[in-house]
């Protein structure tokens, strides 16, 4: 969108001191983080609304849509390999994790399609979030735009 | 979630994942409006054909 900022790459950038890219280095770690812990929140830091907005609002949608398709929102107490996986992908959504344990107060119920889609909903959303997150890190540090 | 809950078809399932897929993907890859539109669709039809290529690949097997 137009009123993103465009970041400058490293070989664009000024000579900068040598605790620049360190202090550089430190502000892209936390714009990642806050962009797992808050969907959208990595990119609203660096005023790319577009994005912020979008990434927030695909991930809700994914993880509403999921939740209220009674996926399985997978908790710490993995039984095997797979749901170890399962809680890994949803922790991805961050604090929208926890909407999704506060939507689904019947629990999962994947003996139909729908409970089964809404698993691979669940596990999409904290995955595009970890994608987003990553963009958003990668962007603070001048790699990508 | 009694009473809230989606029943969705196999469709309208992978249209609403295909969608929501597409316009993030859009955004996060490509700059320009103009680009963020043709891969928004193009990533859209690519989903459905690949959803739809697989359900008829698998039809022979479904009974």
């Amino acid at each position: 969108m137009a009123d993103e900022v465009i970041p400058q790459t490293h070989e664009d950038a000024p000579a900068q001191p040598p605790d620049a890219g360190l202090s550089r280095e430190s502000r892209a770690l936390a714009i990642g983080i806050a962009g797992w812990l808050l969907p959208g929140l990595g990119h609203a830091l660096q005023r790319m609304w577009g994005r912020a907005v979008i990434v927030s609002l695909t991930v809700g949608l994914l993880v509403v849509a999921g939740a209220m398709m009674r996926g399985n929102v997978f908790s710490a107490n993995a039984t095997d390999a797979f749901d170890t996986l399962g809680y890994v992908a949803d922790l991805g959504t961050g604090s929208f994790y926890l909407a999704a344990r506060a939507l689904e107060r019947d629990g999962a119920d994947v003996s139909h399609a729908d409970g089964d889609y809404g698993t691979r909903f669940l596990a999409t959303a904290g995955v595009l979030n970890l994608l987003a997150a990553l963009h958003a890190y990668e962007a603070a540090r001048g790699r990508k735009a | 979630m009694a009473g809230s809950e989606f029943a969705l078809t196999h469709f309208q399932a992978l249209l609403l994942f295909a969608a929501i897929i597409s316009l993030a993907f859009g955004f996060l890859g490509r700059r320009r409006p103009k680009d963020r539109i043709k891969y928004i669709l193009w990533s859209f039809f690519l989903f459905l054909a690949v959803g739809i290529g697989i359900a008829w690949a698998m039809y022979p097997f479904s009974r």
